[in-house]
């Protein structure tokens, strides 16, 4: 039984940071004593929650081939809103959350997966206009003002803990979960994987490809705002300062989960590895007094060394002494069947 | 039936003879778990053109990618001029005179015929940059050698396909190669483009080079070929001068068994109301005023040239097109067929030409194509039913007889004829009123095709319309109870079963009346 589940994991893309993360998580339990205690590990877990689900959202946008850069915008865009329907317009804590992640959905489907999905504009150059155009909406719209959010129900979001975990690791699990049961057992599941591998056979297939894009635009906008609240609960304030870089931390855990730019392979399993792995480092090295800039070092060093061990996997080769010309022709050599 | 021409392509016992140029020995290769080649021999003389044939699977990729060096074999040995040699990538095994040609173009679609013939160091270099006169001259050598006449300077990317082979075989010509590969070089030709490439392989022949000619199309290899050899599960069963051989036993070779006879005749119901009504159907520049009727379980062929409307008219009919005028129905009711999903719910299925980019989704499983159209009309964040699920491809696995382990794994590791299958599963499983296919055996050996055969007329058995546009005739004369003929975009012909043959559609197709 535990080998077929060897096998199982190790047949996965994610696979090499799975054994990185766990070489990591014991170097650090061997090499400080602070690591592994039950209220270093929750502060570890739970200081990664926002970017959990900005990464969750981002891997179903991959796994269609496309990428959202303005997710770190819409996520600061939301909290700004969440203040202003709390504050200015006395709706209640709850119904404000439902309200603010709808707004997120809206503004990811509406704008970013209508332009992208429907008008058929590329996916870079939609989301990096976004990415600017809500910064702006952000700035024009607080003032460039961080306002205080004070109610006991995003209180005991970001601190409270049931049956002795805290709720932001609560949440990350229901929201994995929710995001793996989309994934593995609905036929939206299916259709973002047939969109990324292959839009023109999806759509001969009769998926309705515009749709499934504004959906997944949708989702992760939903998923940037959930970020956005998480974010005012913790801070306790709305500030048009926050999400300026989570973008390039997400698209490194999703990337290292083992989703693929190009689309149509990969997964959620994949990009919560690689997100506890950013995590693990983060909080690992700043135990160990080590300054952040090398956990940024790390982490980049680290992320191209995973999508090269990926594709060594693949294709038995780097092609890295090959020059330009001969390369191609070695590759197209491969193709064909029999 | 194609007509075997055994005794119009004798071999001619000047070629292929003296000292084997490459000798191939006992080679094993297995990958993860399949063991693709077992202990095959091929033996190439200078001068012959070498029919290599066998079944989708049979080992022929795997054996032509260790001769060109892409692959390592796991045993046996390469003798080149009876030295073993051994290459670690296929720029050592071009440098040993081995060149390959595959479907896939590996020009550099920007840069002219001349620089793309000579490419790399090749180029003739003065003490700046480059001598363009003398490249060219070279270049203009290497085409009379072949007496190949293209245009020079004209940019890869605007050849067509088949021009772009020739370029790709002046190419090898040009560093003196020895072994000629082309893995299936004609499988996308038109009957001219063939006839053209044959004139190149037989220049190649005359002089000295040792051609390996992979083909589906038997009567192809019956034509050209001065010997072969048979692949079948990884070895070699057989092989010698073509002329031991007749159509029929070549393929019990390569399918070690005999060929199933389709038995249609007696099975043709028409019907008189139409299922598929089509009147008057433009697309501006590809289709004019194409109008047809499809009868419940009749087999209705589309034929005439590359380029003649027929992929453009099946493409307009689901819904792939803008700008369609006419009109169509199916079942007596009118559709205006806007998008795929709407075809499919007035009951149109599609079995397109290009299975790789448009017939699935290579990195998905079998069991999501196969139950991709079936399932495309439910409600997105419906749970897909496991048991039903399982079911349906148990089933279509079984009736249309697809090899694969399980329902679980990568379409992209069938073999090419497998999934052509899995797509035409996929289309029935929609339960369609009208099945319009594109080159239904494209790229699949006879085996497959067989079976093909075999599953189309099941379904016309069960009431299917079916509209089938094909490159082979034989194919047509086969399947179809009617055969139109396009003509530049014009239906221009509409023959019976009874009088249509390959002459008279040639004709049709030729645009002569």
């Amino acid at each position: 039984m535990l080998t077929r589940l060897g096998r199982a994991a190790a047949s996965q893309r994610f696979f090499g940071v799975l054994v990185l993360l766990i070489a990591l998580f014991v170097f650090f339990s061997i090499s400080q004593e602070r690591f592994f205690t039950s209220a270093n590990i929750e502060t570890l877990l739970s200081s990664a929650a926002i970017l959990w689900v900005v990464s969750i959202g981002l891997t179903f946008v991959l796994v269609t081939g496309g990428f959202d850069l303005s997710l770190g915008s819409m996520l600061a865009l939301a909290g700004i809103a969440y203040a202003a329907l709390f504050n200015d317009l006395g709706v209640p804590a709850v119904p404000a959350i439902v309200l603010t992640l709808a707004f997120g959905a809206l503004l990811g489907g509406g704008i970013n997966g209508f332009l992208i999905g429907r008008a058929g504009l590329s996916f870079l150059v939609v989301t990096l206009g976004t990415l600017t155009l809500f910064r702006g909406v952000v700035n024009l719209w607080s003032d460039t003002r961080t306002e205080q959010v004070i109610t006991p129900v995003l209180d005991s979001l970001a601190f409270d803990a049931l049956v002795g975990i805290p709720l932001p690791v609560w949440i990350m699990a229901a929201t994995f979960l929710a995001a793996l049961y989309v994934q593995r057992s609905t036929y939206f599941g299916r259709d973002i994987y047939a969109v990324g591998g292959s839009p023109d056979a999806a759509r001969l297939s009769g998926i309705r490809v515009s749709r499934t894009i504004i959906a997944v635009y949708a989702l992760a906008g939903l998923l940037a705002a959930f970020g956005g609240v998480l974010q005012v609960a913790r801070i306790g304030a709305a500030s048009p300062l926050v999400g300026d870089a989570i973008i390039f931390d997400a698209a490194a855990a999703v990337l290292l989960g083992g989703t693929s730019l190009a689309g149509g392979v990969g997964g959620v399993g994949g990009t919560a590895i690689g997100v506890l792995f950013l995590a693990t480092l983060q909080n690992g090295l700043s135990v160990s007094g080590v300054a952040s800039f090398w956990q940024q070092i790390i982490t980049g060093a680290i992320l191209i060394a995973a999508v090269g061990l990926d594709r060594l996997q693949r294709e038995g080769s780097l092609n890295v002494r090959l020059p330009r010309g001969r390369r191609t022709a070695a590759a197209s050599a491969s193709g064909g069947d029999g | 039936m194609e007509r075997a021409t055994s005794q119009t392509a004798q071999a001619d016992d000047t070629h292929g003879t003296g000292r084997p140029v490459l000798v191939a020995e006992g080679l094993h290769k297995r990958y993860a778990g399949v063991h693709a080649l077992r202990g095959a021999d091929l033996t190439l003389y200078p001068g012959e053109i070498h029919g290599l044939c066998g079944e989708n699977g049979s080992g022929k990729s795997t054996l032509l990618k260790i001769v060109s060096g892409l692959i390592a074999a796991d045993a046996g040995r390469l003798l080149l001029d009876g030295a073993p040699v051994r290459f670690a990538d296929p720029t050592e095994a071009l440098a040993a005179g081995i060149a390959t040609v595959t479907q896939e173009t590996t020009l550099v679609p920007d840069l002219s015929v001349a620089e793309n013939i000579l490419v790399g160091h090749r180029q003739v270099r003065r003490r700046r940059g480059i001598d363009w006169r003398a490249t060219r001259r070279r270049a203009a050598e290497v085409l009379a050698r072949l007496d190949l006449r293209l245009d020079l300077s004209t940019p890869a990317g605007r050849l067509r396909p088949n021009e772009q082979q020739m370029v790709e075989i002046a190419r090898a010509i040009s560093v003196d190669a020895r072994v000629m590969i082309l893995d299936e070089p004609t499988s996308s030709l038109t009957d001219e483009e063939v006839e053209a490439a044959f004139r190149v392989m037989r220049v190649l022949r005359e002089r000295g080079v040792a051609t390996v000619f992979v083909s589906h199309r038997l009567n192809e290899i019956f034509q050209i070929a001065d010997r072969v050899t048979v692949l079948r599960d990884g070895s070699a069963v057989g092989g010698g001068p073509l002329g031991d051989y007749d159509r029929d036993g070549l393929v019990r070779l390569m399918i070690g068994r005999e060929l199933e006879q389709l038995e249609l005749d007696a099975s043709r119901h028409h019907a008189e109301d139409p299922v598929l009504r089509v009147r008057d159907l433009s697309i501006a520049g590809h289709v004019e005023r194409a109008s047809l009727d499809v009868g419940r379980g009749e087999v209705v062929g589309l034929a005439g040239l590359v380029g003649a409307g027929r992929s453009d008219l099946l493409d307009a009919l689901f819904g792939l097109r803008a700008e369609v005028r006419g009109e169509v129905e199916v079942d007596g009711r009118p559709v205006h067929v806007r998008d795929p999903a709407h075809a499919m719910r007035s009951g149109l299925a599609y079995v397109t030409a290009d299975r790789k980019r448009l017939g699935l989704v290579l990195d998905m499983t079998v069991r999501e194509n196969l139950l991709m159209a079936r399932t495309a009309g439910l409600a997105r964040l419906r749970r897909p039913r496991a048991a039903f699920e399982r079911a349906a491809v148990d089933g279509a696995v079984e009736r249309f007889r697809i090899v694969t382990e399980s329902g679980a794994s990568p379409v992209a590791r069938l073999s090419g004829g497998n999934q052509q299958k899995v797509v035409l599963a996929k289309w029935l499983a929609t339960d369609p009123r009208v099945l319009l296919l594109d080159e239904p055996t494209r790229g699949v050996d006879v085996g497959a095709k067989a079976e093909i055969y075999r599953l189309l007329t099941a379904a016309k058995e069960s009431g299917v319309g079916m509209l089938v546009s094909s490159s082979e005739t034989p194919e047509l004369l086969l399947l179809c109870d009617r055969i139109l003929v396009m003509y530049r975009g014009r239906i221009v012909a509409a023959l019976a079963r009874e009088e249509a043959d390959e002459a008279r559609i040639a004709r049709y197709a030729m645009g002569h009346a």
